[in-house]
């Protein structure tokens, strides 16, 4: 046991992957829109910045979108799929959503705990995805009543890479002053066709995750270097912090999209 | 004056990034012989009390009105070739033709 235990150990080291975040992605390619459609939802919890292990997502808990404050109950609409991710195969979900009126899309996924081995805990990443048809804005700067999620600060579906990207950290609906947040970039864009990892435009630098620190009024900023889709995880965030007798992680993810400014 | 509702239909059709206080009109075919048309501003300003023209295909005016409080208006969808006019004022102007209002 030991001996294996060290294996693996080595191995680890020995491929020198640093290990990152989970990170809960729901994800479509393109945020926004011109054209009424059906939109492509994936849901996939991930290592999205090194392409990574995939994991077994369990039936989400909710799934709903907020579209100029009105709320409506997706859960319905979600199926089961298989992620072929790049080192394994994992449980993930879909769902196609009807877009038609012009305005912002608030996606919110509160997914089943996730049980993680290795530390004995469970994870749930609370997750808001943004979409805008038309360009009118309409309510993203706006909470959606997650019991914990971030509320960008800067229009969440085109951030001009190179600029910066702020959020606010709220948990019960109040800022939370130096909680942690972990920083990804999504380098494998899913192919949605093929439910697998599309090919890589980046991979994980020296030194572990990314991480800001949000300031006495629970607000954060990170410099976003390059388009494409960015995660924040807001680790431990949440109201809830046992589930089934072991400690619960409730976190809260946001996904943002940068462009070049060409 | 034609010429500048055209360019403001380009512009509107086209998938250039809305800046400050370019108007925005979409319109859809409700399947049920009406067609409702939404606006806006892209700084998220209002467009109620816009005036909306729906046109036939000779140019004639065959409804109008203005934009509701929620930037909505509806009308009855017109037999043949239509357009729809959002006539926000001079360079706020977006002409929707028919053929590309779908359900």
């Amino acid at each position: 046991m030991k001996a294996i235990l060290f294996a693996l150990a080595a191995s680890a080291a020995f491929l020198a992957s640093p290990a990152l975040a989970h990170f809960q992605l729901v994800y479509t390619p393109e945020v926004n829109l011109e054209k009424p459609g059906d939109l492509p939802l994936k849901m996939i919890f991930w290592h999205p910045m090194e392409n990574g292990h995939a994991m077994d997502m369990g039936e989400p808990e909710e799934f709903f979108v907020v579209f100029k404050g009105e709320r409506q109950d997706l859960a319905p609409t979600l199926e089961p799929i298989t992620f072929h991710g790049a080192e394994n195969e994992a449980k993930a979900f879909e769902a196609t959503v009807p877009v038609k009126r012009n305005g912002d899309y608030i996606f919110a996924l509160v997914p089943a705990p996730y049980y993680e081995q290795s530390e004995d805990i469970y994870i749930q990443q609370l997750t808001k995805s943004f979409v805008n048809k038309g360009g009118i804005p309409t309510g993203w700067n706006e909470p959606v009543g997650l019991p914990t999620e971030i509320v960008p600060l800067n229009k969440p579906t085109n951030i001009v890479a190179g600029s910066t990207f702020s959020g606010v950290l709220l948990s019960d609906g109040k800022p939370v002053p130096g909680g942690e947040i972990e920083i990804e970039y999504m380098a494998a864009e899913p192919d949605i066709d093929a439910d697998r990892p599309g090919d890589p435009t980046a991979s994980p630098m020296p030194g572990g995750a990314l991480v800001a620190v949000t300031d006495a009024d629970g607000e954060f900023t990170f410099g976003v270097p390059k388009a494409g889709f960015w995660g924040f995880a807001a680790l431990g965030s949440g109201p809830v912090t046992e589930h089934e007798g072991k400690e619960l992680s409730q976190d809260a993810v946001i996904w943002v999209r940068a462009y070049d400014l060409n | 004056m034609r010429i500048g509702a055209f360019i403001a239909a380009a512009i509107g059709f086209s998938v250039t990034p809305a800046l400050a206080h370019t108007p925005l009109f979409s319109c859809y075919d409700n399947g049920d012989g009406t067609v409702l048309c939404e606006g806006g501003f892209s700084d998220g300003s209002s467009a109620s009390n816009v005036p909306i023209k729906v046109k036939n295909g000779d140019g004639e005016t065959v409804a109008e009105g203005k934009m509701d409080e929620n930037s909505e208006f509806e009308f009855d969808k017109p037999d043949g070739t239509y357009s729809v006019l959002f006539d926000g004022g001079e360079g706020h102007q977006i002409e929707v033709p028919g053929d590309e209002i779908v359900e």
